[in-house]
């Protein structure tokens, strides 16, 4: 279970959370919706401590992460980071390593996994996301879909309990776009535990346990897809999806 | 050479005056050295005398061997043995910068210094001066053929309104006598070696008209400079006096003793008479040493020498050209080379990992250490090198003396080398290696701890592997210039390609041979780096491409 509760951040006058609380349950799968400026990503990144925020907290099973830093907050991020895993707009492979290579660094280096084990269980995963062919080309001559697709596979490789999805297909063209969603349509289906920011309605609705419309630092509206999507209670939801249907 | 002949390159004077105040202060803090009076003890114990000079001077001083480069020759280099051997051990020399010879005996290092250095109060407050080994005079060199400079009278007038300029050695007596002399109305050019303001003047470089020169150097350097003659007879005696460390008096009594027995037996004139040395002047001199080894002048008249026979053969500047003085002194170039290759791939890894532990210090470490990382960049950066390794090399010393009486603890001066030129190039590396850091995206520090890593297995496995590609072609080009910065160490007894050019070129007079060799050894060491730094470019716009 991930909870936050009432988290707030600002950026100096500007409060960019106001408040946020939100609760994830184990085998969900939770979309951030909202316009651009809302906060989805600022919400998302707290949760592994890529931001801070200046109040509430947030529990990731039985670990509580404070908005205080100090070794306490460290101590729990260290925990966290290895509990939730993240997968970036833009990609963030390392680009010195080999696609392989991408995807056993932290499972050797952070869990300590002997390399036979790890390449193995890398190997798998690349099967899985359909990338195992390219694993000894580096990053850099694969496309951005071929890309993040072995993003995703590097995160699993730690067997987070969750991942944060921060706008994976945002970088994206349509054709690999559809690559990528097919991949976490998987993962979902699999019951993996997933926060997504995205813009990509259609994939929303489909995949997402429970919809979230973040709106200027709160959540304007919780709910089922069917009833965000179908059935909207707020304006703000109304307005926004009238908005991105004519975008 | 003569009196503070060569002192210090002219534009580094304000650092050394900084490095002798500082100096002073040490002197006043430390306390004197307890070893008084046991010098020559350590001397015989050591079976040795170690004597200081710079070859860089050359003839008819200390200077390499024309038939064999690799051995030296020269009136100091027979009198330093006349003095061992008085003392009952061998004379071993030791090379160093002429102007830091005396602050390297200071250090320790040498026990005296003899290289024609002059008389001056100054000095003799200083250190401990011996009875003088021999009576210099200046003389004043002009073109043949030139009508219009046949005096010394000739030299005041100015010739179609513009002065007479006369080249010297910077900071010697020769320029104090043409500026004493000249009153402002004649011009100087100022140079570093002997055979250079000979040469410029020969060819008229400049508009030099004329040489104020040690008369022992041109009787020396006369065959080889045909179209030179003398003006005038020589002028503003002052005498050659070897240097030992203050508190060293019964060596410097020793030292006496040996250069008087010399001057009575006759052996110093033998001496000087083989490198045209031994003229009037020597023998209208009056000397006498007291019992503390002081220089009181008294009277020894030329008759008691005993006569020498005329037929004494006599060394003198013997100009080699063309192949043959490459073929003779190119192989300690080559020695030479190995030094200045020694010196670069031990100071460049260094410099390379302090830079990297201070980029990282300044980026990532705490804030109590980010300052003084960030100040260590602007001092070292902001001083110059030979400064660097002058502090090193003498004042460190002291300190850790100072620190840990007893301890012994001493920094050869290969190592000082090494340690100035990484601590130089350590700022440097260090901003590139910011500035690499610091180009690698956001994103993958955020990846990478996203992935559980801490920042430390982060900055290693993820940031700095890529930093490092990024700024390998930089760092290939630092090492280029660094090559050819290994030239400063000579300032510190390190004989380096340049040192061991300058040495070579003014004892052969093979200016243009032996600097074509060593500008085709400089450019073999560091063309394969070229090489390699545009490989490493090529590779990594390519990367960047795909």
């Amino acid at each position: 279970m991930i909870e936050l509760a009432k988290i707030v951040k600002r950026y100096q006058e500007h409060e960019v959370l106001r408040g946020v609380s939100l609760r994830v349950a184990d085998g969900e799968v939770c979309v951030l919706l909202g316009p651009s400026g809302g906060g989805k990503s600022t919400l998302l990144r707290t949760i592994n401590g890529l931001e801070t925020f200046d109040s509430g907290t947030i529990r990731v099973g039985d670990v509580v992460l404070q908005a205080t830093p100090g070794p306490e907050r460290d101590k729990a991020l260290a925990i966290i980071r290895q509990r939730v895993g993240m997968v970036f707009q833009q990609f963030n492979l390392f680009p010195h390593r080999t696609v392989l290579q991408n995807v056993t660094e932290a499972p050797i280096h952070v869990l300590k996994q002997p390399p036979e084990v790890a390449v193995a269980t890398a190997r798998r995963l690349l099967e899985r996301v359909g990338m195992l062919e390219k694993q000894d080309v580096r990053p850099g001559s694969l496309s951005g879909g071929q890309q993040q697709r072995v993003a995703i596979a590097r995160t699993l490789a730690m067997s987070p309990e969750a991942i944060l999805f921060d706008e994976p297909t945002s970088a994206l063209d349509p054709r690999t776009t559809a690559e990528v969603i097919s991949v976490m349509t998987d993962l979902a289906a699999a019951g993996q535990r997933m926060i997504i920011v995205t813009h990509a309605m259609s994939f929303a609705r489909t995949v997402a346990h429970r919809v979230h419309i973040l709106h200027a630092g709160t959540i304007a509206e919780s709910g089922p897809p069917e009833q965000i999507f179908e059935d909207p209670q707020t304006d703000i939801t109304r307005s926004f999806l009238s908005e991105a249907a004519i975008a | 050479m003569s009196d503070a002949s060569r002192r210090s390159r002219l534009s580094f004077h304000g650092a050394f005056a900084l490095i002798v105040a500082t100096q002073v202060l040490f002197a006043c803090v430390l306390p004197e050295a307890a070893c008084a009076d046991q010098a020559l003890d350590a001397i015989r114990q050591r079976g040795t005398l170690i004597w200081g000079a710079d070859q860089e001077g050359g003839g008819p001083f200390v200077y390499p061997r024309p038939d064999d480069p690799s051995q030296l020759t020269g009136f100091e280099v027979e009198l330093a043995e006349l003095i061992a051997a008085h003392l009952g051990v061998k004379a071993q020399f030791a090379q160093g910068q002429w102007d830091k010879l005396p602050d390297v005996m200071d250090r320790g290092d040498l026990d005296i210094v003899l290289n024609g250095y002059e008389w001056t109060p100054n000095r003799a407050q200083r250190y401990g001066l011996s009875i003088p080994y021999y009576i210099y005079e200046l003389q004043l060199l002009g073109r043949v053929g030139d009508e219009s400079l046949m005096s010394w009278d000739d030299l005041l007038k100015p010739i179609d309104g513009r002065r007479r300029k006369v080249s010297v050695l910077g900071g010697t007596a020769a320029q104090d006598y043409i500026e004493q002399l000249g009153e402002g109305k004649i011009d100087l050019a100022l140079f570093e070696g002997a055979t250079d303001a000979m040469e410029a003047t020969e060819l008229g470089l400049s508009g030099v008209d004329a040489n104020m020169q040690d008369l022992p150097v041109w009787t020396f350097y006369s065959q080889g400079f045909p179209r030179l003659r003398p003006i005038g007879g020589p002028v503003g005696r002052g005498y050659y006096v070897a240097l030992t460390r203050q508190a060293d008096t019964d060596l410097l009594k020793a030292v006496n003793e040996a250069i008087l027995k010399a001057l009575q037996d006759g052996s110093l004139r033998r001496i000087l008479a083989r490198y045209r040395m031994w003229n009037e002047t020597q023998m209208m001199r009056g000397l006498e040493t007291n019992a503390s080894g002081g220089f009181v002048g008294s009277s020894i008249s030329g008759a008691e020498v005993s006569d020498q026979p005329a037929d004494v053969p006599t060394s003198r500047f013997e100009q080699s050209s063309g192949w043959q003085v490459i073929w003779q002194r190119g192989g300690l170039l080559i020695d030479a080379a190995g030094m200045t290759v020694l010196l670069s791939v031990t100071a460049m890894p260094l410099a390379v990992l302090i830079g990297l532990v201070i980029a990282l210090s300044r980026l990532y470490g705490p804030g109590w250490l980010r300052i003084p990382a960030a100040c260590y960049v602007e001092l070292v950066r902001g001083t110059p090198l030979v400064l660097q390794l002058y502090l090193i090399y003498f004042l460190l010393p002291k300190l850790l003396d100072t620190m840990f009486p007893g301890a012994g603890l001493t920094i050869n001066a290969f190592t000082a080398a090494v340690m100035g030129l990484a601590i130089n190039y350590s700022a440097y590396e260090a901003e590139i290696y910011r500035g690499g850091i610091q180009s690698i995206p956001k994103g993958q520090m955020e990846a990478a701890i996203s992935l559980g890593m801490s920042k430390a297995l982060a900055l290693r496995r993820v940031i700095v592997p890529q930093a490092t590609r990024l700024v390998l072609p930089p760092m290939t080009n630092d090492f280029i210039a660094l090559f050819k910065d290994t030239a400063v160490c000579s300032v510190i007894t390190v004989v380096e390609l340049s040192k061991m050019y300058y040495i070579q070129a003014r004892s052969a007079g093979a200016i243009v041979e032996l600097g074509l060799l060593t500008g085709l050894l400089y450019l073999a060491m560091s063309y394969p780096l070229s090489i390699v730094t545009n490989r490493l470019e090529k590779n990594l716009s390519q990367e960047r491409r795909s």
